[in-house]
């Protein structure tokens, strides 16, 4: 559990994210620049455009696979999104870095209200799976789901039961992950990814794919809406 | 109103952060000018991979991806220390990472073939892992490959021509980082050029720049200039688009082939700088009030052929080269209307690519532009770094051995 955070501490941390500036770039080995020219990328000011006004071509179709829920029960991945329109996200609960995967599951739980309030929930679901099947034990992802208020009807956290499995996940996905090593090749517990968060639609076909400079609820609404009218 | 209040404050503390920390190995470098979809952080970059025309008679005469040692910590600072070809000759020009930097896709103009090669294994040295034979069939006719702009799991890539008559009329393509082919979007009828193309995230707002048809780009260009029909065939416009839709907007007139685009990197910042290559100005890009798009002259560049640009970190400096003089200019654009010219250095009989770094203290620059547009002349990649208000040379690598340099991309050890 080292470098691990308890439901508590990951709340707080998320507290802290509401209120405090902007942690220091914590690895930069060169000279470094204030943070708003890091922040520099990302502040949204556009209205999404309407539903249905835009096409989400394909991307490609993602496979099925036996995973295991907060209860330690296998699923399957197809069964959780079967005739839904799915949001996946990969997370790991230990991730420190709070803009990392605490944004996406915050974006995950943003979404599972507005869904509520448009009507939508029935038609979408929200599934998150770790990046970490050694420590993200279904007990773990199951206080990690309580922290975010996850309706389990609405929103399932997975796990993968090896990293065989995991692998094959990712690469369906096309999602990378490389555990970080220091300087002496050691692992440092933290796992480097590039955000995202995949739209499906209802048979499995990736519609859309968010990274940070993109992940915005409304827009990704806007995304279901448009694939949920398609004829 | 919870919902909005956390939105803004993820949006607001630091979203940029979340891949530059979460998704960047430490040390990760970069330059200033590419897709807001990267992870990217500040930091000395280890590497320049260099998109590197063949020339017949050169090492095996064929295109590669060749890597120059940038650190200069290291034993091998500004020497080559790999170069992978690919078979044949394709007019190498530009290159662009995925999403996730592990690969480093590069086209070739001529045949419209795109290589693939895979940095991540070996940063050091770029593997060719896949190269895609079929943008042409796939497209529906797209020709000349140009700009690699990373979108989440897919890339964003812009011709210059068509197969149809190889002339300016062209479009955008969209491919999984795969390699597998998804959608062509067309110019639309008013402005059919394509050149670059650029996001703004913030402001869901796509740039689109012109050139022109296959028909000129491979043209000697001492026969070029002499056909007056095939000089008016270049592009005039810049098409802002949105993003998400994918739909043009506005077309804006701006006559003499406005080539590279950069979007202003401060999120209060809704502009973007491009420079005509026949008409050397360099040109504002802003949005006006009432969210309309409009564009300024604010610095006149010269006869010179402005070519590659580059923008500071801060916005506070556009780097221009220009292949005519082989000149490379500064212009202090902190009001972004009025650019003002305060540093040059002359580079060579030619200059075309120019990069920065996300710390704005080292600037690098080549020499190819098209092979049949190139001057005689050296082939190199040169060094520059920001002391005491002027930029002093750091090294400069030799090309001729290995063919002709053009677009330069960042990579760093660690990934």
């Amino acid at each position: 559990m080292r470098g691990a955070l308890g439901p508590g501490a990951l709340a707080a941390l998320l507290a802290a994210g509401a209120l405090g500036p902007a942690p220091a770039m914590a690895h930069s080995t060169g000279p470094s620049l204030p943070d708003e020219f890091i922040q520099g990328a990302f502040a949204p000011a556009f209205v999404p455009p309407p539903p249905g006004s835009y096409e989400l071509p394909a991307i490609k179709r993602v496979g099925a696979f036996t995973l295991r829920d907060t209860a330690g029960r296998a699923v399957d991945t197809r069964s959780v999104m079967a005739g839904k329109i799915a949001v996946v996200s990969f997370i790991y609960t230990a991730c420190p870095d709070r803009l990392g995967c605490p944004l996406a599951s915050q974006t995950l739980r943003d979404l599972q209200a507005r869904l509520r309030e448009t009507g939508l929930a029935r038609q979408a679901t929200l599934v998150s799976i770790s990046f970490d099947p050694e420590r993200d034990h279904p007990a773990q992802l199951a206080k990690y789901a309580q922290v975010y208020d996850a309706d389990p009807a609405l929103w399932r956290f997975l796990t993968a039961p090896s990293g065989r499995v995991l692998d094959a996940v990712l690469e369906s996905y096309g999602q990378d992950r490389t555990p970080e090593r220091d300087e002496r090749g050691r692992p440092t517990g933290r796992i480097r990814h590039v955000l995202k968060v995949f739209l499906l639609d209802r048979e499995g076909f990736v519609r859309n794919v968010y990274s940070a400079g993109f992940l915005v609820p409304e827009l990704v609404l806007n995304d279901i809406r448009t694939v949920l009218g398609e004829p | 109103m919870r919902m909005r209040r956390t939105v803004k404050w993820l949006w607001g503390v630091a979203l940029a952060m979340a891949i530059g920390i979460a998704a960047a190995p430490p040390a990760l470098a970069d330059e200033t000018c590419q897709s807001p979809f990267l992870p990217k952080v500040t930091g000395q970059e280890d590497y320049i991979y260099v998109s590197t025309l063949g020339v017949k008679g050169v090492a095996d005469g064929n295109d590669s991806m060749v890597t120059v040692d940038v650190n200069p910590a290291s034993g091998r600072y500004g020497q080559i220390v790999h170069r992978a070809p690919v078979p044949g000759q394709h007019e190498a020009h530009h290159a662009g990472f995925t999403d996730d930097r592990r690969f480093l896709w590069a086209g070739g103009l001529d045949t419209s073939q795109i290589f693939i090669f895979d940095v991540a294994s070996n940063p050091a040295q770029p593997k060719l892992v896949k190269t895609i034979k079929t943008f042409v069939k796939d497209t529906g006719g797209l020709v000349g490959p140009h700009t690699f702009y990373a979108l989440p799991g897919r890339m964003l890539i812009s011709a210059l021509s068509n197969a149809k008559d190889g002339g300016g009329r062209t479009g955008l393509a969209e491919y999984t980082n795969d390699g597998k082919f998804i959608r062509t979007i067309w110019m639309p009828a008013e402005a059919v050029y394509g050149y670059d193309v650029r996001v703004n995230v913030n402001l869901n707002r796509m740039l689109t720049s012109s050139f022109a048809g296959r028909k000129n780009y491979m043209r000697p260009i001492g026969e070029l200039l002499k056909d007056a029909e095939a000089m008016k065939q270049f592009g005039s416009s810049v098409i802002v688009w949105d993003f998400h839709a994918r739909k043009p907007l506005q077309v804006l007139s701006i006559p003499g082939a406005p080539l590279e685009l950069r979007w202003a990197l401060l999120p209060n910042h809704p502009y973007a700088f491009t420079s005509t290559a026949l008409t050397g100005q360099l040109v504002l890009i802003h949005q006006q009030p009432d969210g309309k798009w409009t564009h300024k002259n604010i610095a006149e560049i010269g006869p010179n052929i402005p070519v590659d640009i580059s923008i500071a970190p801060d916005d506070s400096k556009i780097y221009v080269n220009s292949y005519g003089d082989g000149t490379l200019r500064v212009y202090d654009v902190t009001d972004p209307f009025e650019g003002k010219l305060i540093h040059q250095v002359k580079l060579g009989d030619q200059a075309n690519m120019v990069s920065t770094s996300w710390d704005g203290r080292r600037v690098y620059a080549t020499t190819s532009l098209l092979s049949q547009w190139d001057k005689p002349g050296d082939q190199w990649l040169k060094a520059f770094a920001w002391e005491d208000g002027k930029l002093v040379p750091k090294f400069t690598t030799d090309f001729n051995g290995v063919g002709r340099a053009h677009i330069m991309n960042f990579g760093s050890k660690s990934r």
